[in-house]
Order: C-alpha cells, then structure tokens, then sequence
C-alpha cells in the first residue's frame, strides 16, 4: 500500500474497508480514548472505530449541547454525529479521557434525543481510573467485565477466552509493526514525514485490523528505499492534545522541518507496550492498557511523563519541542507548561502553541510562530 | 507579579485582615465609619458582617484563627498539606495536618479584596499553568507557586474522576513545586457496594500516605472524637436546613455561605461547632418571629443555587439578593447528607447518605470514606448528570422540598465539568417548571464578565420570568 491510500483513508470517516465490513452485516462500535481495549470489540466480530471530529465546517450542534468553555474535540464529534455522519456506528463507549470528554456521553444522548439517527442504540460507559494501583486495576478488571457483559447483552454474541486470545495476539504483532514504522521515523535519514506517519497510525483506527496489519506490513516493505524526507531538516517532536490533523502537521513541517517523533494521544505511542499472552487475558488487557502513564489523565505521573519524552529527544535527535494543545484542554495545557519549564531547563528548545481543534482558520498565527521557531533552532 | 504584591505572603495578609476585622464588633459606630476610610478596597465586607453581630463576628475569629493554624504550623511540629474543598479535612485535622484549603483562601482574597486576586491568577499563567483552568484554584495557587505562602509538605487530592480540572491544578502544584502527592480516585457511581469497597480502600491508602509524611500513626481516639463532632455539625446543619424551608426563610441570604465556609474550614473541630451554633442561634429566632431573613423583611422569591455562588469583592452578590428580596437556599457546597438531614430523609435512599460509626477503627475508616464521597461536586457530579443520586436529581428534589421559584446556575468558565452538561441540566429543569439562569461569570474574576454585566443580567432574568 502506498502511503496516499493510508491519507484517503485517514482524511475521512468513512472507508471502502469499512462499507464492505458493514455490507457482511457486521457491526461497528465507537470509542472515545486510547484506555479502550480494542481486542474486547474485536474478539466479538464488532469493529473497534475510534471517533474523530475531522471535516468539520460548523460546530453548530456541539455548541449547542455544550457550553461555551468546552474543548473544540468533543465538540466536532457531536458535530458529525448529530448531522448523521455517524449513522453507521452501532454502538458508542464513552470513556472519561477528561471533563469534556465524559460529558461526551450525556450530550450525545441528548442529541439523540433531537436529531433522529444520530446516536447509536448501544450506549456504554468505561470508567478508567487515573491511577496505577492494585486497587485500581481491580475496578479496572471489572470495568473491562461489564463492558464485555453489556456488549455480550446488545448485540447478542459471546465472548471466547480462545478468540480473545487470538485478537490480543492479532493486535500486539500490529504494535510489533507500528514499533518498525517508528524506527523508520527516528532513524538518521528519515523517509517518513510526521504527517505521512500520522495518516498510517490513523488509519488503523478505522480498519478491521487483520486487514490494517497486512497493509502496513505491505507499506513498510514497500517504503524502504524511499526518498530520504530528513535532509537538511530539523527534527521534531509533536507533544499534547489529541491531534488527528494531518494538515496541522504539514503545517508545521513546511518546508524546513520534519517531525520524527510525538507522544500524541492518536500517534504510535498507543501501539507500544505488548499484552502478555501468557497471562489470563483480561487482567492482562487490564495491565497493558491502565499502565500507560503517557497521557495526563493519569495524575501524578508529570516526572514518568518528561522522562519519556526526554529518552525520545535523546534516541531521535530531536533539535526542538512542539507542545501543543487544543484550548480548554487543561491537562495537556498545563503540562506542556511544566515540559517547557524542563526541557528548556536541559537545553531543548520548545514551542508552545494554543490552537482549536477542527477546520485550519489560524494557519497564519501558526505559520508565523513556526517561523520564529525555525530561526531559533538555526541558531 | 507586581512588585508590591510580591511584598507579602498571601497566608498572612489574609490573617491579618481576617484577626483584625473580627474585632471590629467591638467598635462605637462612630469609631467603625472612622476606621472603614481607611480600608477603601474592602470597607464594606468588615461593615457587613459586623451588621451580623455575634455570627459575623465569629466567622472572622474562625477564618482568623484557621489563618492562623497555617502561619504557625512549623512552629509547632505539624505539616501543612494543600488541598480542596471537595476533601473533608476532618480527616487532616484527626492527623494533625494543617489543610491549606487552595479554594478557601481564593474565596477569602477575592470577598474582601476590590482588586480580587488578580496578581495570583494571572502568576499561574506565567508559571505555565493554563488561563483556562480553574479560578477557584488558580486564585491562590499563584501565589504558593510564587513562594508567597508559607512551606507545603505535600498535596492531597480527591477530584480525579469528579472534576479532572480541579484534580490537574494539584497534580500541577505537585510537580511544580516537587511535592509529595496522593489523589483519591472517583468511581462514576455512588451506591454500589464496588464503589464502597473502592473507596475504603482508595481512603485506607490515602490515610497511608499521610502517616508516611506526617510519620505518625492514625490515632483512634483522635479519630474517634473528631467524627463524634462531625456528627453535631451535621445535625446542626441539619436543623438549619430544615428551617429553611419555612417561607419566608428566617436565614439571612449571607448565612448559606458561612454555614459552608465553616464546614470547609473545621469540620469535625470545636471551632466550627461554635460557629454553626451561633448561625443557627440567630436564624432560629427569626424562624420564632416568622420573619424573612432579608435585610429587606420581604421574601419576594426563593432561589436555589444548583452550583456555587459568586464571590467577588464585598459580598455584592448576597446584596444583590438582599435588594431584590431574593432568598437563598443553598447550593451543591453545603448540603448535608448526614442521613438525619433534610435531603437525604426526603429522597428516602439510605445508600446516598452517610451515617457516622465511631465503634472501631474500620468503621470509622468507612465512615470517612462515606463522608469524602458525599463531599461537594463529588457526591452529585461524579457520574452522569442525569443518572439517578446525581445533579439533576438532588437538584430536583431540593427545587420541590425548599418550593423554590427558580433555579440559577454560577460557577467558572474553568469548569469543563458543568460546563459540559449545564445545559442540557437547565433545558431539564425548565421542562420541570422551574425557570433556569445561567450565569456567565466567573465566580472569582470579574475580569470575565463584570460584575455590572453579571446583576444586570440576573435582574433582566427576574423581571423577564415574573419572579419579583
């Protein structure tokens, strides 16, 4: 598979895999936050979807069940929900990423309500904890169990120990790919572009994945030899809010940058950390999927956080930092205040840049910041 | 921050102020107008509370003396830890902590001062927090991280699940100033016996926490007595609530905010005791006479606060009230779920309400950690708004038990949280008969909205839906 496909895939909802999954009469369920354990949906025969706001025009119906103070996200998703761009979702798993994405939940069943056909029947609430204890895990445990058991009671199926199995299998052999793709990304030439990237990671949120795992493998066969995108560029690397844009990452790598590695909510990052297959499945999935400590839900990790980031500097040879975030996002926000703090502090340079979520209306402000930042890093 | 502003610890110009204003019910009224000329950026907050006697009076000498408690607390071998309003710091007090309450001393800057706590907001900011989080916190929080407040030990936190905004801003703190931190964590449901079981042991780890800080052991008697005073607050909290209901409302509109300030700053402490008794001392006897407590004398329509009030310089927001002969009947801060009191007795659920067990160590563990889970914000927000023992629900019922006339919504832009349900809360409680504002503002900066834009949109509000 060549890459533009990955990007038409990736620039849209919906995806000839996708129509074809739907027209075998499967099902398909959407989900908010990378704390879901995908293997669940998958071992059932549903398709795992992962909700974007991308191609929006107007956030007319989000504003209206949200207040003003809200992050541009959730926001764009009930967007496209409410105009019916998510008819062919047959359930929905709200998860509390944040605030504004666990009122996702009540305001998307509010809009149901009003707007015929734009809310799923199959509802369901996953409550993650935001921390890593015995205890918590524990909840987590049984989250995992009541969203198995509502899923077993809507869509009438059951759930395998065996099947189970073979999706943990299914999807830790993908992170084994995404970790190539990754190499191929900080290594010293790179061939791939961060947007570029970007649309194979985002692509996988939107296919069954036995299919996603042979197209990337197919790609990262392919993309050897490619032309080399580093020369002469400065490396960065993308931190912060949700971003799914790949116009915001060509954006910022223009002509004069290339972004080689992030730790983004819908990037690689996701892909990393394997399920023990040796372990009982689900306080296995449990394990694997609460211990990510990458994204600041999970308070009180700051220092395991700007260790991560400060290895992945160190590994790709970043020459500087982008942290951004979506406004109103508080937890990405405020951390990247703490990062700036640091990683200046150790010598990186950073950029902190405020933006919203959706249609590109300030690439000029952006443009401008990313120049000054580009002088700097000449210097 | 400004340099003259950098000058003084916010801790103690809080102190001073609060120690000095609670002796100015001594003063000939002659003597009071003098000193107040002196005072023109909070000369009307002293005046007003000491219009109130006895219960203004003690209110000063309280917030004085938990000011006090701060400022001294090195001095005399006990740890200070930050923390919210959303924690009971009984629990800090039976440990011998000293809780340095971030939304308390906001609510106590931005009350008395003209300028609010502008200098503090806008320091987070610099130190890289977002303008976007929190006032309540951020109001004081500027200046702890700008090292103008007196050493913090360590950061204890419950919001995470509830309000992850709140929950950041002390993660924040934690890692700015590299401190020690422990959060509880918060289940979406309420009632369930997993939820139960959680909490004891997410309160069991905390309460570990803190005797590896403090390196004392939790003391069961200490415990014991300070849950046995907790138990008089809820009962006199309790009465409170109920003579409220009465029309008109024998509480001065200003009583709300003290009933909850008080539990914020001493519960289960001798101190807030004292102070809920002569609150309820005065509004009793207005309940014996029959009369409104309006400064007016006239109840013209009864009002609940679905979420908090708004705080901003001289209390003018309970002048607004007292001018437009509005009565309050409290909001999500200072309900009692005490199963004795008022709500908890209506909505007839045993499991949404707390009862308090002193006979061992495990019970009263359980019965803190039943207390922490019926805090504001996370007792009612936790889940979906409109899930049974929830926002709307509690909200509802106290709507018909009080027979209010409306329903009024003020918080801060910062809050993601209500922020994200609020209106499909008010299109809920519309459709329910009780017309609903909500208020923009920020509850803590006038800088958002001014607080002429702020009266003159809740009067606009009153006249359009016929309420006065």
């Amino acid at each position: 598979m060549k890459t533009t496909e990955f990007i038409e895939i990736a620039a849209d909802l919906d995806n000839p895999y996708l129509q074809k999954w739907k027209a075998e009469g499967k099902k398909v369920v959407g989900y908010t936050c990378s704390y879901l354990p995908d293997e669940i949906l998958h071992a059932v025969d549903l398709l795992p979807y992962r909700l974007r706001g991308i191609n929006t025009t107007s956030t007319m119906i989000g504003d209206t069940y949200f207040g003003p103070f809200i992050c541009s996200f959730p926001k764009c998703v009930l967007q496209l929900a409410g105009e019916g761009q998510y008819s062919f979702l047959d359930g929905a798993v709200i998860t509390p990423g944040c605030d504004s994405m666990r009122r996702l939940d009540e305001c998307w069943r509010k809009t149901g309500e009003d707007y015929p056909n734009s809310a799923p029947d199959f509802f369901h609430y996953f409550g993650v904890p935001h921390k890593i204890v015995d205890y918590s895990l524990d909840w987590f445990v049984d989250e995992i169990r009541d969203l198995i058991n509502a899923v077993e009671k809507h869509f009438k199926v059951k759930l395998e120990e065996d099947r189970l199995r073979a999706s943990i299998t299914l999807y830790n052999n993908s992170r084994k790919l995404t970790a190539k793709l990754d190499q191929l990304r900080i290594q010293e030439n790179t061939i791939l572009s961060g947007s570029d990237a970007l649309a194979v990671i985002l692509a996988g949120t939107a296919l069954p994945r036995e299919t996603y795992n042979m197209l990337l493998e197919d790609f990262l066969n392919d993309v050897e030899g490619s032309k080399k995108e580093s020369n002469g560029k400065k490396k960065i690397m993308l931190l912060g809010s949700v971003d799914d844009s790949i116009e915001l990452m060509q954006t910022i790598e223009g002509e004069r940058a290339v972004i080689v590695a992030d730790n983004l909510c819908f990037g690689p990052r996701q892909n990393v950390n394997f399920v023990d297959e040796s372990e009982d499945p689900i306080p296995a999935l449990a394990k694997r999927y609460l211990q990510q400590s990458d994204c600041p839900r999970m308070f009180g990790l700051y220092k395991e956080r700007l260790e991560t980031v400060k290895n992945r500097v160190t590994e790709a040879k970043i020459d500087g930092v982008i942290l951004q975030n979506i406004r109103f996002c508080d937890l990405h926000g405020s951390e990247n205040g703490l990062l700036e703090r640091d990683l200046e502090a150790a010598g990186i340079p950073c950029l902190k840049l405020e933006r919203e979520y959706g249609p590109m209306v300030e690439t000029g402000r952006i443009k401008m910041r990313l120049d000054a930042f580009m002088e700097r890093l000449d210097k | 921050m400004r340099k003259e502003i950098m000058e003084y610890d916010l801790d103690w110009t809080l102190w001073s102020m609060m120690s000095n204003a609670s002796k100015l019910s001594n003063s000939t009224d002659k003597e009071l107008a003098y000193l107040l000329k002196y005072m023109p950026t909070f000369s009307e907050l002293p005046a007003l509370f000491s219009a109130f006697g006895e219960a203004g009076t003690t209110f000063f000498e309280m917030a004085g003396t938990y000011l006090n408690n701060i400022l001294t607390a090195r001095e005399r071998g006990k740890k200070t830890a930050i923390t919210t309003f959303c924690l009971s710091p009984a629990i800090l007090y039976a440990m011998d902590v000293v809780p340095v309450t971030l939304e308390l001393l906001t609510v106590m800057a931005t009350v008395m001062w003209e300028r609010g706590t502008a200098d503090y907001l806008d320091f987070c900011i610099e130190a890289g927090f977002t303008e976007t989080s929190c006032s309540s916190q951020r109001g004081s929080l500027g200046a702890y991280l700008a090292g103008l407040g007196v050493d913090i030990d360590f950061i204890v936190n419950d919001s995470p699940g509830v309000c992850d905004t709140n929950a950041n801003a002390f993660a924040f703190t934690a890692a700015y100033l590299d401190k020690p931190f422990f959060q509880l964590n918060m289940p979406s449901d309420l009632t369930s016996k997993r939820a139960t079981d959680y909490h004891r042991k997410d309160f069991k780890a905390m309460i570990n926490f803190i005797e590896d800080q403090t390196g004392t052991k939790l003391d069961q008697d200490k415990l014991r007595e300070i849950l046995e005073e907790v138990k008089i607050q809820e009962e006199l909290i309790g009465e409170i609530e109920e003579l409220q209901m009465l029309t008109p409302n024998p509480s001065p509109v200003e009583f709300s905010f003290l009933v909850y300030s008080t539990r914020f700053l001493f519960s289960g402490s001798k101190e807030g005791t004292k102070g809920l008794r002569v609150l309820l001392e005065q509004i009793r006897e207005n309940a014996a006479k029959g009369i409104s407590g309006l400064s007016g004398g006239v109840e013209k329509s009864r009002a609940l606060f679905c979420y908090i009030d708004h705080y901003t310089t001289d209390m003018r927001f309970w002048k607004m009230l007292n001018k437009n002969g509005v009565t309050h009947l409290g909001n999500i801060l200072g309900r009692s779920w005490y199963e004795d009191s008022p709500l908890p007795q209506h909505q007839g659920n045993k499991d949404e309400s707390f009862s308090i067990d002193t006979s061992n160590m495990e019970a009263m563990i359980d019965t803190m950690g039943a207390i922490n889970a019926r805090m504001p914000m996370i007792k009612s927000i936790r889940g979906p708004y409109d899930n049974p023992h929830m926002w709307l629900d509690d909200n509802l019922a106290l709507a018909k038990m009080y027979n209010v006339d409306f329903i009024v919504y003020s918080g801060t832009p910062g809050c993601r949280n209500t922020w994200g349900m609020v209106k499909l809360f008010a299109r809920d409680t519309e459709k329910q008969g009780y017309p609903t504002h909500l208020m923009y503002s920020d509850a803590f900066d006038d800088r958002v909205e001014s607080w002429e834009t702020t009266q003159s949109r809740f009067e606009e509000f009153l006249q359009v839906r016929r309420l006065v």
